[in-house]
């Protein structure tokens, strides 16, 4: 007979819902701390992350029999039940995003003050304007970024978490990552087209 | 590879995703010949790194503790509040299922009692349609003149105006007592023409029976017929009755005016 903790996570789910404590132990040490990053890299305050952490397990607790093996991986479906609650924190709270998507194409401030390009930044202040300019990308671009990029899952995964096609996610990757760049790009690229010489230039013609 | 094929796979090379070797090298060749995309491709490696040096700090966080004795005392618990949550949902779920069957058997019951009665309604239709050419006998609704010997030995009666079929003997006999006594009133104060055919008729066709229906056609109508027609009243008109076959052909006219006119 197989250990606990050599059951896969379906298994250890049926048996959670069956009522044995350990499974669900095993099941919530396994996977919770994918589920707090998430939300973290979502939301940007740990006290969100741990509240959707618990709601997570709350449901899987009540409605674990939601879960269905053909639709995907229970870590999606942990996932797909995360990306839930943070919407609707957001929808609840939108003061809980420090960075509003408003402030889209602006340059993130941090990030332009400095001269050199990113690999000339310290790794602190690598972590903490990337995590900024992620937090300030809007919902459907952050989701594709903190799945595909900081999660590192497949697109298909992200897609069955998203419940998109994977070209959907593709595309959306690929404009998240654009959205990035431009945030974390240095300053000097738009001092130069927004230069007095260049407005003088437009003045006179 | 062309700048805009470079820039469709930037993301997957900066990356490291797994891409056709082909594609990779055409694109890595591409970036060496090409300075926006070679500027474009150090971007995304800078992107990269940025995105996995985030990763890795972040690789060591977890959810505090707290979290799973919270989780472990509501495993350990709830079952009394969780089966109530779900027994709640579930009779909310079963309030709107039981409501929908209702509707259901509601529409379905109305269709069938509209369908009911739509089908009694023809069935009856039917089932005088199916009585009528058995008994042969619709009685006109005023002035079938059969017999002007019977007419005249019938006494008189108030006359029924309405058109009314029958399917029993009595019934018959005392419609035609009733149609005698119209005609007889009638023929007291009409006088008439003879039945003049309306295009070739053979009188085996009239033996089945038929109607007698009183029209008003033009006065012109009489001159088609070799009937001296009042050039001064022509346009007015003139009383007929049309002897109406079983199968609803026209077969005889004749033409009908008061005495009190005459």
């Amino acid at each position: 007979m197989k250990q606990q903790t050599e059951l896969t996570d379906p298994e250890l789910l049926r048996l959670m819902l069956s009522g044995d404590e350990e499974a669900f132990t095993l099941l919530y040490r396994r996977r919770h701390s994918s589920i707090y990053r998430f939300a973290l890299q979502m939301c940007g305050s740990q006290q969100v992350a741990e509240d959707v952490t618990h709601d997570v397990f709350l449901f899987l607790m009540r409605d674990g029999q939601a879960f269905d093996p053909a639709r995907g991986s229970v870590s999606s479906f942990l996932l797909g039940v995360a990306r839930n609650y943070v919407l609707r924190r957001f929808r609840s709270e939108h003061s809980t995003v420090p960075l509003g998507e408003d402030e889209d194409d602006q340059p993130f401030d941090p990030v332009t003050n400095e001269p050199g390009p990113l690999d000339d930044l310290t790794r602190a202040e690598t972590v903490d304007n990337v995590r900024k300019a992620v937090l300030s990308l809007p919902e459907r671009y952050r989701e594709v970024v903190v799945l595909c990029e900081l999660q590192e899952l497949s697109y298909v995964e992200t897609a069955e978490i998203l419940g998109c096609a994977i070209g959907t996610v593709r595309s959306r990757l690929h404009r998240a990552r654009a959205l990035l760049l431009t945030k974390l790009r240095p300053i000097e690229d738009a001092e130069l087209t927004s230069s007095p010489a260049v407005e003088s230039a437009r003045c006179f013609a | 590879m062309n700048c805009q094929r470079f820039e469709s796979v930037a993301a997957d090379l900066a990356r490291g995703r797994m891409m056709e070797a082909d594609v990779r090298n055409e694109a890595l060749a591409h970036s060496k010949a090409c300075q926006p995309c070679a500027l474009r491709i150090q971007d995304e490696e800078m992107l990269t790194r940025g995105l996995r040096t985030l990763v890795q700090e972040m690789t060591s966080i977890e959810a505090p503790a707290s979290i799973e004795a919270d989780l472990l005392k509501a495993f350990r618990q709830p079952r009394a509040a969780t089966v109530p949550l779900r027994a709640k949902t579930n009779t909310s779920y079963r309030r709107y299922w039981l409501t929908a069957v209702a509707a259901c058997l509601l529409i379905v019951f109305s269709v069938l009692a509209v369908r009911w009665r739509s089908e009694k309604v023809v069935d009856g239709e039917s089932a005088k349609n199916q009585a009528t050419p058995e008994k042969k006998v619709t009685v006109p609704p005023q002035k079938e003149v059969r017999n002007e010997e019977q007419i005249a030995s019938n006494p008189t009666r108030p006359k029924p105006r309405r058109k009314r079929q029958f399917t029993n003997a009595s019934a018959l006999a005392k419609a035609q007592g009733r149609q005698n006594d119209n005609v007889l009133n009638h023929a007291s104060s009409e006088v008439a023409t003879e039945f003049m055919p309306l295009g070739y008729l053979n009188p085996s066709v009239l033996q089945d029976g038929g109607q007698i229906v009183r029209v008003e056609v033009p006065r012109a109508t009489l001159a088609n017929f070799g009937i001296p027609v009042n050039m001064d009243r022509y346009n007015e008109r003139v009383r007929a009755d049309i002897l109406v076959a079983v199968d609803g052909t026209p077969r005889a006219i004749r033409f009908v005016q008061d005495k009190r006119l005459q």
